[in-house]
């Protein structure tokens, strides 16, 4: 029985088997999102689209869900997530914006103008950043950037300015930012790094030999034809940040508030809480009904988003290979 | 015959330029020579005492190399593998020094300018290469014709200027016919042959002086060759050609003049017929009678 799982396969069993194997996959994933969907209901149910607004306080909210005990009313499953949707969306899109710019300069560096030595020190040392669990970066942020945010950015003026609302001190958007695209760009460098690495050199070439310099001939050309790559190495980067919640839940502050830009300077210092965070936060109180049915929502939220994520990814990554299909 | 190695024949930077009949290798009078066009025009490019070594070997990849490049004329670099051909060609538009350690001395003046103190991007917009595999960029067919236009242009230009000058790129590379109804199809979902006259189209969308071709024939069928070949036989009116084959037919068939390399020297450097049918070195006679290569 076993030995016949080695046996080499025809191509119609091994077709068959590819088959079975990818349409589990896609039966698990529907299943999940269907079993999360229907714990989800309620929330949605007695919120509406109201669900998705601002005008509460979102962590008076998620206490009231547990003090509402076993049997809540209907008012207590009142959710106004905007805080929380908001704080998810600023830190991806800031972090992740930031860590592609940074990730084609540095892939650039590495690849087209590091002399071989420093190359095979640095590649090697960026795929292990790559590596590194979250939570330390998260230890990080508690051990060094809060601190110094808190004592050497943050003034009295700006605390006090503030005070009738939010705390400053330390924990917020600039060092979960910061931090974020720390932990998600290494993995985005790698990911160009191997792209440009695998441009055809005549392109280049031909570049140069048309009479361009070289910065214009990568970005041009190297940069250009390795478009699809990116836009994989920012869906993947997306992801790891939508999903990222210890880490954050340790340095953003952990509070239901959305900064503004608006306020200048101390938009940075602000503190957040996105989904991912609360969720990982707020898992303790799961036995209080309503606090359940709106974590399972929260959970459906990223879980759809993702999914748009990477459906979108690939949609763009089709239109822009189609200059390069051969 | 000659002993070997023979001595290079140095051709004077002062010498006027030729005027021969270029079907039977006849100097024309003047007069007459005017009256019919006379396929070589004035020197454009000479390669003056140029020797290049590469970091790490012992003998030098071309040695002391003197050859007049004209306009009206191909001039075919032929010689076995290995023989600095590529090397020569890529020091015309200074492209041999992205290789790290590669050095060139000597001269190479392009319209009487030592090509060194010219700023690089417009030489290379002078003097532009095609290379032995097709190189379209992953763009459109298009896009690929405007690039450099594009690059060399301060502000963007528009459509409307360009649409003419790919136009007419096009039509001199013989493609326009074959590409016309559909511009914004992906380049590299071109034919290889089609791909390669694409980039003789985008190296003279920005007007060059000279085209340096390595083996630009190398990975085209037959027919595409052919029509590569008549296309190089056209573009000669207007531009000095120098052309690295492997193809010795390919040689006789495209080369005005033809030089031969041997292990980095210039053995010998002649008109086509006269370097085929009477050869004046041993090495050449050998070379182009097949005897090695
Ligand atoms: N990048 C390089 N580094 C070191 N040596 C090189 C390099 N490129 C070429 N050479 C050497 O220089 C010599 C000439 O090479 P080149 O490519 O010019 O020959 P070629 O005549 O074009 O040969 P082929 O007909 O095979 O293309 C060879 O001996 C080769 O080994
Ligand atoms: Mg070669």
């Amino acid at each position: 029985m076993l030995r016949s799982l080695f046996r080499p396969l025809t191509d119609r069993r091994a077709e068959r088997m590819l088959g079975a194997t990818a349409v589990s996959v896609v039966l698990v994933i529907v299943a999940m999102i269907v079993f999360i969907a229907i714990e989800a209901w309620p929330s949605f149910q007695h919120n509406g689209l109201s669900w998705f607004g601002s005008g509460k306080d979102v962590d008076a909210e998620l206490g009231a869900m547990v003090n509402a005990g076993a049997d809540p009313s209907g008012d207590a499953y009142q959710l106004r997530a905007w805080p929380l949707l908001y704080a998810t969306a600023l830190t991806t899109v800031l972090a992740v914006g930031l860590g592609v710019f940074i990730a084609v300069l540095a892939s650039i560096f590495i690849v087209e103008l590091a002399p071989p030595r420093v190359r095979s020190i640095v590649v090697p040392v960026v795929r292990l950043l790559a590596a590194v669990p979250s939570v330390v970066y998260g230890l990080i942020g508690i051990l060094v950037l809060v601190p110094f945010v808190n004592d050497h950015l943050i003034n009295e003026g700006q605390r006090e300015s503030v005070s009738y609302v939010i705390t400053l001190n330390g924990p917020g958007l600039l060092v979960s930012v910061v931090l974020l695209t720390l932990m998600i760009t290494p993995i985005m460098i790698s990911i160009v790094v191997d792209a440009l690495t695998a441009v055809p050199r005549g392109w280049r070439e031909g570049a140069l030999a048309l009479g361009v310099t070289r910065w214009r001939a990568v970005m041009s050309v190297s940069v250009r034809a390795i478009r699809p790559a990116i836009v994989a190495a920012a869906v993947l980067a997306s992801a790891r940040a939508l999903g990222e919640a210890i880490m954050l839940s340790m340095v953003s502050g952990s509070k239901g508030f959305s900064p503004q830009p608006w306020d200048g300077l101390i938009f940075l210092f602000e503190p957040l809480r996105p989904l991912a965070a609360t969720i990982a936060e707020q898992s303790e109180g799961i036995a209080a009904p309503a606090l359940k049915s709106s974590i399972y929502a929260m959970a459906l939220v990223l879980l759809v988003s993702s999914l748009f994520l990477s459906i979108g990814g690939s949609l763009i990554k089709r239109r822009l290979r189609l200059g390069t299909a051969r | 015959m000659a002993e070997f190695p023979p001595p290079v024949r140095r051709i004077s930077s002062e010498q006027a330029p030729n005027v021969v009949d270029p079907a039977t290798r006849q100097e024309i009078p003047e007069p007459i020579a005017r009256a019919l066009a006379p396929s070589y025009g004035p020197e454009r490019l000479r390669i003056d005492e140029v020797s290049i070594h590469y970091a790490g070997s012992a003998r030098p990849a071309v040695n002391r190399v003197t050859l007049p490049v004209r306009q009206g004329e191909v001039l075919a670099l032929i010689g076995p593998s290995g023989c600095g051909k590529t090397t020569l060609l890529r020091s015309l538009n200074r492209l041999v020094e992205l290789t790290p350690g590669a050095t060139r001395d000597g001269r190479i003046l392009l319209d009487g300018d030592d090509i060194d103190q010219l700023e690089i991007t417009r030489l290379r917009r002078r003097v532009s290469m095609i290379f032995q595999q097709p190189n379209p960029f992953p763009m459109s067919i298009f896009d690929n014709v405007a690039y450099a236009i594009r690059e060399q242009a301060m502000r963007r230009p528009g459509k409307a200027v360009l649409q003419p000058r790919v136009e007419k790129a096009l039509r001199r590379a013989g493609l326009w016919d074959e590409v016309a109804d559909d511009l914004g199809r992906p380049a590299l979902r071109l034919s290889g042959g089609q791909q390669q006259r694409l980039c003789i189209a985008r190296a003279l969308a920005v007007e060059p002086d000279v085209l340096l071709m390595d083996e630009p024939c190398s990975a085209l069928d037959p027919i595409s060759t052919g029509v590569v070949e008549e296309l190089i036989h056209e573009l000669r009116q207007n531009l000095a050609i120098v052309i690295v084959t492997h193809n010795l037919a390919q040689a006789r068939r495209v080369g005005d003049h033809v030089a031969f390399m041997y292990l980095g020297d210039l053995v010998e450097y002649a008109p086509t017929e006269e370097l085929f049918t009477n050869p004046r070195a041993d090495r050449t006679r050998d070379y182009v009678q097949g005897a090695f290569g």
